[in-house]
């Protein structure tokens, strides 16, 4: 087993990842129902910007308080004096700096760009409803669609992020960042139908909506955790293995089986399957919270068995 | 750029003196730090953020059964294609005119990428200045026309520094010799500028395999990994957005 050390990000960075694909998911599935879900969707999309925007409001914070210095933040974009020498593929453009082989390089961009796209809709959706008569709808296409690309980017990037290290869990599998924008997905459609379900009859049609994004993106979900576990497990590199085994059957196993995939997919995904079309909103609210638990879980699970010092 | 400069350690010559470890602290002014217990004479177990050059105690039995020693000088390899510059976010790490990977302190922001990205467990992070260290090639003394403080001090020359093309003939023929002497397993390590991470700019002789010495067997560049794992992404992107058109656009689009 080779030497490695491990960067030990703490619990703020795996919220941040979890919020960040909550962000995206909910940002995404928003401009889709503005699009193509007419009049009827109407609540999804008004909750799911204001909702990406209410998620990503902690994320810097959390980014800046893991740095310990804010301006620490600004170092990731652009620094005072460049040095052409940082990369083989880096750009250099005055003082600031783009390398797209550092996902937590091209994050922070992604992070930049996205909370802009987010307080765009956001604040379309705000003025429509403080000032009656007030059409935005081309803005918000706008912002949605340029928006959506930077949301999907948010959701997966820290799953390639990780692909890029020495750690052994996260260098051998090749699904992490399909994995991490599945889950993106889920937690900004359990998110959006959290809500919906609190807001009662007006929601309610939007709600039957929201079963036919999440049972897809769940099954997404199970079908991309299983890709990149197998994919660790069949690369037979050093300590790929080893490194499975904590997950699945060592101390982690518990948060992993228990946590990440029985409350997490199995549960929920029965829920949604069995309920019946209009569903009750308590139903609904429930399979939403497991999902949402689920997300953070299999998130936090991974990091954390990931960044095990193996010897 | 000029050319390109080179750390050669022999482990068949070291003698376990740690005059490279020490050197390397004094001119570094590395604060001491806790004495770690390994349960051979090594200490610390691996590098630390006040520990750049290392020798590694490995206790091993040989073929009939007696005690064998493998000293090895270990540090960072300064790798023609390395993991920690590419990972870095900010622009922090560096490649200077002579080859080697520095890390420039100022521009630091403590995300300790770099420390996960490293194929070697180099890159050590500083809790004191919330900072990432690691062997800097000794670059003051580099820009003065002066070697590496650990390979002044190596009293076998063991550890060799000179310009890379030299060093790696004379490292060639030093393992020839050494498997005419009888060291079968002798071989080098990061020498081969086609091989793993395009050569390691601190390459070495080693008498065993590297896993003996806690190297990777084949070190990968793990940025190899962004392109597939994006394109993966993107897939699945295309499927959760053509899911949510389809689930609204079928049934939410009738009025």
């Amino acid at each position: 087993m080779p030497l490695l050390k491990s960067a030990d990000w703490p619990f703020l960075i795996d919220f941040y990842f979890f919020l960040g694909g909550l962000a995206g998911g909910a940002f995404v599935i928003a401009t889709i129902a503005h699009l193509v879900g007419g009049k009827r969707n109407r609540e999804v999309v008004r909750v799911g910007y204001y909702l990406a925007l209410i998620a990503l409001i902690p994320a810097p914070i959390l980014l800046t308080v893991d740095l310990g210095i804010p301006s620490r933040f600004l170092h990731m974009l652009m620094v005072a004096k460049p040095d052409t020498t940082i990369g083989m593929d880096a750009i250099n453009l005055g003082a600031i700096h783009i390398k797209p082989l550092s996902p937590m390089n091209m994050g922070a961009w992604a992070l930049t760009g996205f909370g802009l796209f987010t307080l765009l809709t956001a604040l379309s959706v705000f003025l429509e409803d403080t000032g009656p008569g007030r059409d935005l709808s081309a803005l918000r296409s706008t912002a949605g669609i340029l928006g959506g690309f930077f949301g999907f980017f948010l959701a997966a990037y820290p799953g390639v992020l990780l692909g890029a290290t020495a750690r052994p869990l996260f260098q051998n599998g090749r699904f992490l960042g399909a994995l991490f924008l599945a889950v993106g997905a889920t937690s900004g459609a359990a998110a959006i139908a959290l809500i919906l379900s609190f807001l009662g009859r007006e929601a309610g049609g939007s709600l039957s909506q929201m079963r036919w994004v999440t049972i897809p993106t769940l099954l997404l979900q199970v079908v991309t955790l299983a890709l990149f576990l197998v994919t660790v497990e069949m690369s037979g590199a050093e300590g790929a293995a080893q490194s499975v085994a904590l997950l699945v059957s060592g101390p982690y196993s518990m948060t992993f089986w228990l946590g990440a995939v029985v409350v997490g997919l199995i549960v929920p995904l029965i829920l949604e399957v069995m309920r019946r079309q209009r569903g009750s909103p308590g139903l609904v609210a429930i399979s939403a919270v497991l999902i949402l638990l689920g997300g953070l879980l299999v998130k936090y699970v991974i990091m954390a068995a990931g960044q095990v010092v193996l010897s | 750029m000029a050319r390109t400069v080179a750390m050669f350690t022999d482990v068949s010559l070291c003698i376990g003196c740690r005059a490279c470890q020490v050197a390397c602290k004094q001119w570094n002014q590395l604060p001491a730090e806790e004495p770690e217990w390994t349960g051979t004479y090594q200490n610390h177990a691996h590098f630390t953020d006040k520990t750049y050059r290392l020798v590694r105690f490995i206790e091993k039995k040989d073929d009939k059964g007696a005690l064998m020693w493998h000293l090895m000088s270990d540090v960072c390899k300064h790798c023609a294609q390395a993991g920690c510059l590419e990972a870095c976010p900010t622009g922090a790490i560096y490649r200077t005119q002579y080859g080697t990977v520095n890390i420039n302190q100022d521009i630091c922001n403590g995300c300790r990428y770099c420390v996960s990205a490293c194929p070697f467990g180099v890159v050590a992070f500083n809790h004191d200045t919330g900072r990432a260290n690691k062997c800097t090639f000794c670059n003051d003394r580099l820009h003065n026309g002066l070697g590496p403080a650990c390979a002044k001090a190596c009293p076998t020359q063991s550890i060799s520094f000179g310009f890379r093309d030299e060093l790696a003939a004379r490292a060639r023929k030093r393992v020839e010799d050494l498997k005419k002497m009888g060291f079968k397993n002798a071989q080098l390590y990061g020498e081969d500028q086609n091989g793993p991470l395009g050569g390691l700019n601190a390459f070495f002789l080693l008498l065993d395999r590297p896993s003996v010495y806690g190297l990777p067997e084949k070190p990968r560049l793990p940025q190899n990994n962004v392109f597939v794992d994006s394109l993966l992404s993107i897939g699945s992107a295309l499927l959760v957005g053509v899911g949510a058109l389809v689930a609204f656009r079928e049934r939410g689009g009738k009025e």
